[in-house]
């Protein structure tokens, strides 16, 4: 019953988004949100109540949704630059829907391709990667939002005005692998025929697609999907918003790149300057997809104050600024003492600057090999549960104790080895070890369990050759 | 609390315009306790928790996106200098005046390495959140453990993920303008300076006086302390920095003291 409550609600949200929405075309925000918030509703809506029955949602129906309650507001748009205000608005729809990443790190090669296929065959004008980034991130993450959902929806936690998706992303699930089943399931068939990327559908651990890319994948989206643009190269990527669609004001943000502003300084070159260029025209030059006025101009913006004032070009700098001045004439060996003392702050910076990128891919790896750790440990509780009544070999201990010695062997390898990434890679593709499922029986519990406070006595004792890669 | 100490002490010598900035640890500590509170825990204080940490996230990421699009423009503004530098007082230039060129140069060179090592506090800042948010989500996720095994564990993990995703965390941009401005900077700087002895550390004391200076020396000091074997090392933390800077305590001692005191 509960469940035709919350399909009202769904239904009632469009109202609250619209109020929303005007508000913040008011307050003169980036009109990129403009044609979005609508959208979440609608997609929400068609996903949930196929989710309890694990129904599949044929990929054209979600894509009528989200081409429907988009197409009103082109024309709302009133720009100029149609195809460039439409689109972005589009991306933002996908910021607000609580989220479970699926993940895959460092494989960006993979989201260029994927938004690239999922580009051409979602027929939205000028639809761009960011929006088809999030939307698969959207789409896989379903399953955390349903759950979320009923579990706010059931306690009666009526927020008002904001969405009672967006303000539920805790996750309260009972039947998560059931989820991830409907989603292994909509990943296998409609999302191969569409993306037609056995990259991506390959794998069943989690992808997620990365909300900033390196320039080098995002180029070969653009070159694949854009005709030549002078600008082709530089990198468009809307950030999305975090954990879940909490605050409506939540506004896609643009993420610049060395690139892409290296082609907004040829614009405005072109144009004769920072003080005689207009945003307006600079956008027309630069034609990058996705890119708005907005955008344009706050980043004119900036850097107007930094051409112009080129001591305290930002306020953070100010204060050296001032500093700095008052530094008198410097004869020159006061001069070399300067330098040097320069140096020496240099060198502590870039010392800190190593230390932070260490420290991140520690972490990062640490992590993946938990979810990891999880994962085996489901899977082993799985296995146990599914085939409780099965007589019993004495086969399983010995695949399960040479996991964690393959596992760590392998975790032993990859830290010693100077790419972190490889590293990832080699922990992510035995994400999903084949278990031998049959000789389920009581005693796999044990094992089960055994195996994985062993791994994690692994892990600890891991923790000490850390030392030497630092 | 210590982990909050050592975050505050780190706060009071950041960046002034920056510390507002930070996850406020506090908070999500409070919240966490609220949440243990009540028993069981409702969801609706979980709700709320997350409700207030993706607040705290997305402030969070504005700031950082904004700052990132700033260094970028900086950075070329920079090497722009540099160039028109160069080309006017610089040796072969239009009006090459050597004491100009000098002067021009010292500017430039200040202006980059504070420069640089914005970007490298900025980086600092993201790490120090995750942690933050780290530390905060395995609080929620013990508590949560206690009354349903089997979602407290599972809650972590895609908080986790999620929250790595995030482009605060995912700096890869702005290392790469380090290294380009390190990069940079090799060029601008002299060669060779050791024949030059400073006799007095009269312009060294006014450089460390520098509010970049002095905020990442402190940074690599609390990296240090906050991994030094901890008593709730557990197969998260990370191992014991080691690092080869000896200086860093005197370095420390030569710093000035914060002229201003943050309660």
């Amino acid at each position: 019953m509960h469940k035709w409550k919350e399909m009202e609600t769904r239904l009632a949200l469009p109202a609250v988004k619209v109020t929303v929405e005007q508000q913040l075309c008011k307050s003169g925000n980036s009109g990129v949100i403009s044609s979005s918030l609508p959208e979440l509703p609608v997609i929400v809506e068609e996903r949930f109540p196929e989710l309890p029955d694990s129904q599949l949602i044929p990929m054209d129906e979600m894509r009528n949704l989200l081409v429907s309650p988009y197409s009103p507001y082109v024309s709302n748009t009133g720009n100029a630059q149609n195809l460039h205000s439409s689109p972005s608005g589009f991306s933002s729809v996908f910021h607000h829907p609580p989220i479970v990443p699926h993940e895959r790190h460092g494989n960006t090669n993979n989201t260029a391709i994927n938004a690239g296929n999922s580009l051409s065959t979602y027929s939205c004008k000028g639809a761009f990667q960011a929006s088809i980034d999030n939307f698969s991130k959207d789409s896989a993450e379903v399953a955390w939002s349903l759950d979320s959902v009923q579990g706010i929806l059931n306690s009666d936690d009526d927020i008002p005005g904001s969405n009672p998706i967006q303000s539920s992303s805790v996750m309260i699930t009972d039947d998560l692998n059931k989820k991830k089943e409907w989603w292994t399931n909509i990943e296998n068939e409609d999302w191969k025929e569409i993306l037609n990327d056995t990259t991506i559908v390959e794998s069943q651990s989690k992808v997620v697609y990365p909300a900033a890319q390196t320039s080098p994948n995002v180029s070969i989206l653009h070159s694949q999907i854009y005709q030549s643009i002078p600008c082709h190269s530089g990198d468009l990527i809307a950030v999305t918003s975090p954990l879940s669609t909490t605050t409506v004001a939540a506004k896609p943000r643009m993420r610049w790149t060395p690139e892409l502003h290296e082609c907004f300084v040829n614009a405005v070159d072109q144009l004769g300057g920072g003080e005689k260029a207009t945003p307006k025209g600079v956008l027309k030059l630069m034609k990058v997809e996705g890119l708005t006025i907005y955008h344009v101009k706050s980043h004119l913006q900036k850097y107007r104050t930094a051409r112009y004032r080129p001591d305290s070009s930002e306020g953070m700098s100010e204060k050296k600024a001032t500093q700095s001045e008052e530094i008198p004439p410097l004869d020159p060996k006061k001069g070399i003492d300067l330098t040097e003392a320069l140096r020496l702050q240099m060198e502590v910076q870039k010392r800190l600057h190593e230390q932070l990128e260490i420290q991140r891919n520690l972490q990062l790896r640490i992590e993946e090999q938990g979810k990891y750790l999880q994962v085996m440990f489901e899977q082993q509780c799985k296995s146990t549960m599914n085939k409780f009544n099965t007589p019993s070999t004495a086969e399983e201990p010995s695949s399960v104790s040479s996991d964690p010695i393959d596992m760590a062997a392998k975790t032993d390898t990859s830290i010693n080895s100077k790419g972190a990434e490889s590293s990832k890679q080699t922990a992510t593709k035995r994400k999903m070890p084949e278990l031998d499922p049959s000789n389920p029986s009581n005693a796999d519990a044990i094992i089960g369990c055994r195996f994985f406070s062993l791994t994690l006595r692994w892990w600890q004792v891991l923790g000490k050759p850390f030392q030497e890669v630092v | 609390m210590k982990f909050g100490k050592k975050l505050r002490r780190q706060m009071e010598d950041t960046l002034p315009q920056w510390r507002d900035k930070f996850l406020s640890y506090k908070d999500l500590k409070k919240l966490v306790s609220l949440i243990s509170a009540t028993q069981p825990p409702c969801s609706k204080a979980e709700a709320h928790f997350i409700h207030f940490l993706d607040a705290e996230i997305d402030k969070f990421n504005t700031f950082f996106v904004e700052m990132e699009e700033e260094f970028i423009i900086h950075q070329k503004e920079l090497q722009e200098r540099i160039k028109r530098v160069a080309e006017i007082y610089g040796v072969g230039g239009s009006q090459p005046l050597e004491e100009k060129y000098e002067a021009e140069m010292r500017k430039i060179r200040m202006e980059i390495v504070n420069f640089h090592g914005e970007m490298v506090l900025l980086v600092n800042y993201s790490s120090i959140n995750y942690t933050v948010k780290l530390t905060s989500i395995s609080g929620l996720a013990k508590i949560l453990k206690k009354y349903d095994k089997r979602t407290g564990g599972l809650l972590r993990s895609p908080f986790i993920e999620k929250v790595l995703k995030q482009p605060f965390f995912t700096t890869d941009l702005i290392s790469r303008l380090v290294k380009e401005c390190e990069n940079t900077m090799e060029t601008l700087f002299p060669a060779v300076l050791d024949q030059y002895q400073t006799g007095e550390g009269g312009e060294r004391t006014l450089i460390m006086a520098e509010q970049v200076f002095r905020n990442t020396v402190s940074a690599l000091v609390t990296m240090k302390e906050l991994r030094k074997g901890s008593s709730t090392y557990g197969h998260f933390s990370l191992p014991p920095l080691s690092l080869s800077l000896p200086d860093l305590d005197l370095l420390q001692s030569c710093m000035l003291p914060s002229p201003i005191t943050i309660v």
